[in-house]
């Protein structure tokens, strides 16, 4: 009998995995389970077995109704979880979970220092409200002189000394600044708003950010300039840009240079990026002037070094191909969220 | 400065095309900001000649001129007056390319054959724009009445001409000449000098004049020629065309030769009616307060004590290098001529140039520091030109005053100096070639240079002058890439705090974009930030008297409101006004960065309805008595009303503790511990009465959040809720208790016990948090409140707050009786201190 109950068992669950649909598991029902099955063929016959038998075998087709049962409900179950399953949409769009977006000028920014930050030039800032004494004079730039009409300056309202105070034109005034403070070797970026007097257009806005560079020590050379800036140029737009740098003139550098970068748009065959010459202007550049160190107190039969100033809402620009400076100002988040 | 290349062709000897030639200025610093080819398009336009003109039948505005161009006659449409039967004009043939005068773009388009009301026209009479000579579309181009009829265009007027960009330091560069001495340097030719040798003057009597000068600071040297028989009449055309190329417009033969020497030298002259001239004395000194002069451009002008004037016996007759005076001007009557060729101050002629907004071409010339040598050639070279074309007889030179004569400096630098600034090795010979090129003459001593520059160089000064113009002239693309080796800094005052970049990653991290606003603001817009009511009415002052301002806010406000004002929003300040701003919206810093951020939450709203989270960090600008302004950076974040639920559609509206959450994380991750900050309601006549909080810690404001005051958010066009954190980011820095530190937690399992209790109303959350902190000691290992309920099961004036607890010890596993007398204290005293009752 208990050998008859487990076979009957083994058969019914090997027919109920094999029941795929409702009518199969329906007729697997009769067949195992209802009146006419074996099962319940084998509890009616118990009261036929001699009674010390009659107890073990009730008990037996009993668990093994009971086991039919539950393997009944769980194929069911996972016939039907299987079905949920086919019906999930995966193409569903997610629920709204938003990160926000850096702006792309604190992304460039933070580009540029990560390029200079391992030739070791620390990242420092200073006011966008400056001296004139900072914002030209000690940079060999003396009142009166032609070269201050390179900068369109704010002056502020000030009823003690006027002139005196100004929104910062450039960074540059922060060389001085750390020049004063900090003995060389000195190797600095500074990233920061300026100011220009200036009416915007799509290529020209009146508060802007610049990034300074500075490195002063006993040997450092145009040579080592024009590395630096080699560097920089591939980091951010790709090992194979080139460098050329032109003679230019910055009162507070001499010599002095203008850097251009073969264009990443079109490897140098000319665009609509670069105008057509193949070259992208990216910043001024020179050895720092020996008046200029002299104004902080380095002896400049000593001390020498490079500076460098560019504006980064034209790295970034060129990077993500802005096409209108005054973009950056607008926050507007169809503009912000461009930015991953 | 816009160089004739034909002209440069000529003093320069180069004869290299001009691309390469603008290439190679460029290289070594005179940079090429454009190469105007006049004619490049002119394949279809020739030299015509007006036959007949007749009127339109259908328009009193338009003419019909028929143009001959010697074979052939065609009658077009016409809408200028500007010529008569008999003219040479520029005729453009059908299919012609020409600018588009009326659009602002540059744009060629073709020329058609058209109808113009009613009537063929099948070519058309160029103006100067259409031609793209100059942006002159007043009438129609004129030509020369010897212009070759039928010939193509560019044989009369055609020319290449490149405008560079000229840098401040090179008074030289102002000039052709000066140009054309840096292109025979870079391509070995020979300058060849426009200037004649000195000559004597004939014997026949000459006027004479004398030469005063108050003050050789101001006036280093003046030098003066006579001319007389003078033909004041139109100059010959290639003298006209040099001049027009150049940017100048032709006026008669004296002027215009003493403009193209001006051009083709950089030294500026003037000439003066000599019959108008009293008392046959020229000086050179400052006005006195009260002297008058009517100058060229027929403005009275009163002198101050600061102008350079030329002088005659009896009063001024010129601004000096800025405007001649009328009266003395050279007319068709004059008969004999003064030129003056000087030297004046750069600084006194720069201020004058800018006091009365008359910047020309001699005062730029003058401003940046002109050499006294150059006054003398430059008169030799303009009688020279006078006599040429035939308008006067004149004396090279009739007087000179030059109190103290001056050369420059030679510079003495060692020779590996060059290479320690460059990085690169030069030969001797080669950096002595460079110099002499450019007119430098080099002596050798041992391992010195001794460099004399020529007079025109008076901007070489020192040894790193003389390494510039040796690495220029020999290029920079030698100059290697190497890195800088030797020390770098460890340390710098004034370093970026990393915190500011986590600062942004957090806000990033909670949902906030970034955004950058301009720091130039208004008053105007500053007081956005206040309801209208509290504002005076005098729109001059439109924040009003800060005291008054203050006073009238002191009855909105609470302390908690009045702490803001010290930097987060120091509204009644008065802000940093800007002399000259661009716009009277962007006339003052900003005190705040809350107003641009709100106006920018009114921009984004536009296109966006929900999860405008904004946010900024960026220094304001809070003036200090004599002293820069205080920059301290300030965090400012915006929210819009509605916020994504987590669902597709559901949005949830923003309440106070929202943006508490928010704060709450900045402080966290700026390493704040938040049980110490404490959270106080704010007054302020920005935010919306009760729902906006101050944060401070030990008396100090680190932050405020709330929600903007409904008439403030309306003047902004936000009609639902906006909301506003601001963090001023360097008190927060200064609350911080510094790098993390690792404390260690408990390994045993917890014992997690919940409690609800109903307290009333005026019982803060706050109260009830310490009670529990207090009570549950030590093995209260962590709460959190996690339900506020208020409604039928509680009575009227109460309220539920619910809290999860969890208790563990360090070393063991708590029993249930422990936890449970230890939760049993908490309920006492919760009981006890605020009269709670618990509930379920």
């Amino acid at each position: 009998m208990r050998e008859r109950i487990d076979e009957l068992l083994a058969a019914a669950r090997t027919e109920l995995a094999q029941a795929g649909s409702d009518e199969a598991i329906e007729a697997w029902r009769v067949t195992h389970l209802g009146r006419r099955s074996a099962l319940t063929g084998i509890l009616r016959s118990i009261r036929e077995l001699p009674p010390e038998e009659r107890r073990a075998a009730g008990q037996a087709a009993n668990a093994a109704r009971q086991a039919l049962e539950e393997a009944l409900a769980a194929h069911r179950d996972q016939l039907s979880r299987r079905a949920d399953e086919s019906d999930t949409d995966v193409t569903m769009p997610g629920y709204p979970v938003r990160l926000g977006r850096l702006h792309p000028l604190t992304r460039t920014l933070r580009e540029i220092r990560a390029v200079f930050a391992p030739l070791g030039f620390r990242a420092v800032s200073g006011p966008e409200v400056e001296w004139d004494r900072y914002n030209f004079e000690l940079l060999n730039i003396p009142a009166d002189h032609p070269a201050r009409d390179m900068w369109d300056t704010f002056h502020l309202q000030q009823q003690a000394r006027p002139g005196d105070l100004l929104l910062r034109t450039h960074t540059s005034p922060v060389q001085a600044r750390v020049m004063e403070q900090v003995r060389p070797p000195v190797r600095v970026i500074v990233p920061g708003k300026v100011y220009r007097y200036e009416n915007r257009d799509a290529s020209h806005e009146s508060e802007f950010m610049q990034v300074e560079g500075l490195a002063i020590d006993e040997r450092i050379t145009m040579a080592d300039l024009r590395g630096t800036l080699t560097h920089f140029v591939r980091a951010m737009f790709g090992p194979d840009r080139e460098l050329r740098i032109r003679a230019s003139y910055f009162p507070f550098t001499e010599p002095s240079a203008e850097a251009e970068m073969s264009c990443h748009a079109c490897d140098g065959g000319g665009c609509s990026v670069c105008g057509g010459s193949g070259w992208i202007e990216i910043l001024g550049a020179g050895m720092v002037h020996p008046t200029v160190l002299a104004n902080v107190g380095y002896d400049p039969g000593v001390y020498q070094g490079f500076a460098f100033g560019m504006g980064v809402e034209r790295i970034a620009m060129l990077k993500y191909g802005v096409t209108d400076i005054r973009s950056f100002y607008r926050n507007d988040l169809r503009f912000l969220r461009q930015f991953h | 400065m816009r160089v004739p290349y034909e002209w440069l062709c000529e003093l320069s000897g180069v004869g290299a095309p001009v691309d390469e030639v603008a290439r190679r200025l460029t290289d070594a610093g005179f940079e090429v900001a454009e190469i105007h080819r006049a004619g490049e398009h002119w394949d279809r336009v020739v030299v015509g000649e007006v036959v007949r003109i007749d009127p339109h039948p259908n328009a009193d505005r338009l003419n019909l001129p028929t143009v001959t161009t010697g074979d052939s006659e065609i009658q077009v449409v016409c809408g200028a007056w500007n010529f008569a039967v008999g003219d040479k004009i520029a005729f453009a043939h059908e299919g012609a390319r020409l600018w588009d005068a009326y659009s602002d773009e540059p744009r060629l388009r073709e020329l058609k054959p058209t109808k113009i009301r009613g009537v063929a026209s099948r070519g058309m009479l160029c103006s100067n724009r259409e031609l793209g000579l100059s942006d002159d579309h007043e009438g129609i181009l004129i030509l020369d009445p010897d212009a070759p009829l039928g010939r193509p265009l560019t044989e009369v007027l055609g020319d290449e001409v490149i405008e560079f960009e000229l840098k401040a330091n090179r008074p030289d560069a102002l000039s052709v000449l000066g140009i054309a001495r840096e292109a025979a340097a870079l391509f070995g030719t020979e300058v060849r000098s426009p200037i004649p040798a000195a000559r004597a003057s004939n014997g026949e009597p000459w006027p004479s004049v004398a030469l005063h000068i108050d003050d050789p600071a101001l006036c280093a040297r003046y030098s003066a020629a006579f001319v007389r028989d003078v033909q004041v009449a139109e100059s010959p055309t290639w003298l006209r065309k040099r001049l027009e190329l150049a940017g100048m417009r032709p006026i008669n033969t004296i002027v215009d030769v003493t403009n193209y020497v001006m051009l083709e030298t950089g030294q500026p002259l003037h000439a003066f009616d000599w019959d108008t001239i009293r008392g046959g004395l020229i000086g050179v000194r400052t006005a006195s307060s009260g002297e008058r002069l009517v100058t060229l451009d027929g403005q009275d002008r009163e002198l101050t004590a600061e102008t350079l004037c030329i002088v005659d016996g009896e009063g001024p007759v010129a601004l000096a290098g800025v405007m001649g005076g009328l009266a003395t001007e050279v007319t068709d009557a004059t008969s004999t001529v003064l030129l003056e060729s000087a030297t004046f101050d750069p600084v006194s002629i720069r201020r004058t140039a800018h006091r009365l907004a008359l910047r020309s071409e001699a005062s730029r010339r003058f401003e940046k520091g002109l050499p006294p040598e150059l006054t003398e050639p430059a008169l030799r070279r303009c009688v020279q030109l006078i006599e040429a074309i035939g308008a006067g007889r004149g004396e090279f030179l009739s007087g000179d005053a030059y109190p103290a004569p001056s050369t420059p400096e030679p510079v003495s630098l060692q020779f590996d100096r060059i290479e320690r600034l460059m990085g690169l090795a030069y030969e001797r010979a080669e950096v002595r070639r460079a110099l002499e090129a450019l007119a430098f003459s080099v002596t050798e001593s041992g391992d010195l240079l001794h460099v004399q520059p020529p007079f025109w160089r008076r901007d070489v000064t020192t040894p790193a002058d003389v390494v510039e113009e040796v690495a220029r002239l020999l290029g920079y693309d030698r100059i290697p890439n190497t890195l800088p080796t030797g020390g770098v800094t460890d340390t710098v005052p004034g370093e970026l705090d990393p915190r500011e970049d986590e600062l942004r990653d957090v806000m990033v991290g909670l949902g906030f974009s970034e955004c950058v606003t301009y720091a130039l603001t208004s008053e105007a817009r500053l007081a956005h930030l206040v309801p209208p009511e509290l504002l005076d009415a005098d729109p001059e002052t439109p924040l009003g008297d800060p005291e008054t301002w203050e006073t009238v806010h002191r009855s909105a406000m609470n302390d908690a409101g009045r702490a803001l004002t010290k930097r987060l929003l120091p509204l009644h300040r008065a802000p940093l006004q800007i002399r000259n701003p661009l716009s009277s919206d962007e006339s003052t810093l900003r005190l705040t960065g809350l107003a641009t951020m709100l106006e920018t939450l009114r921009a984004n709203r536009r296109h966006t309805d929900r999860d405008l989270l904004l946010f900024e960090c960026q220094p304001t600008f809070l003036p200090r008595e004599d002293d820069l302004p205080e920059e301290p950076l300030l965090l400012t974040a915006v929210i819009g009303e509605r916020l994504s639920a987590g669902r597709w559609d559901e949005t949830a509206t923003i309440e106070l503790p929202f943006v508490r959450g928010v704060a709450d994380e900045v402080l966290a991750r700026s390493g704040v511990d938040t049980s110490t900050v404490s959270h106080d309601a704010v007054q302020h006549p920005t935010f919306a009465a009760g729902q906006a909080v101050g944060v401070t810690r030990s008396g100090r404001t680190l932050a405020a959040y709330g929600a903007i005051e409904p008439d403030v958010a309306a003047a902004y066009d936000l009609d639902e809720r906006a909301w506003a954190l601001l963090v001023d980011v360097g008190a927060v820095w200064k609350a911080s208790a510094g790098p993390s530190s690792f404390t260690p937690w408990s390994e045993y399992p917890a014992a997690l016990r919940d409690v609800a209790v109903v307290v009333d109303e005026g019982v803060a959350q706050a109260e009830v948090l310490e009670t529990i902190q207090r009570a549950g000691r030590p093995l209260l290992a962590s709460v959190r409140m996690f339900d506020e309920y208020r409604g039928e099961q509680i009575a009227p004036g109460k309220r539920s707050l619910a809290y999860a607890l969890s208790y563990a010890a360090p070393d063991r596993t708590l029993t249930d009786k422990q936890a449970d007398k230890a939760h049993n204290r908490v309920v006492r005293a919760l009981q006890h201190r605020l009269g709670a009752e618990l509930r379920g």
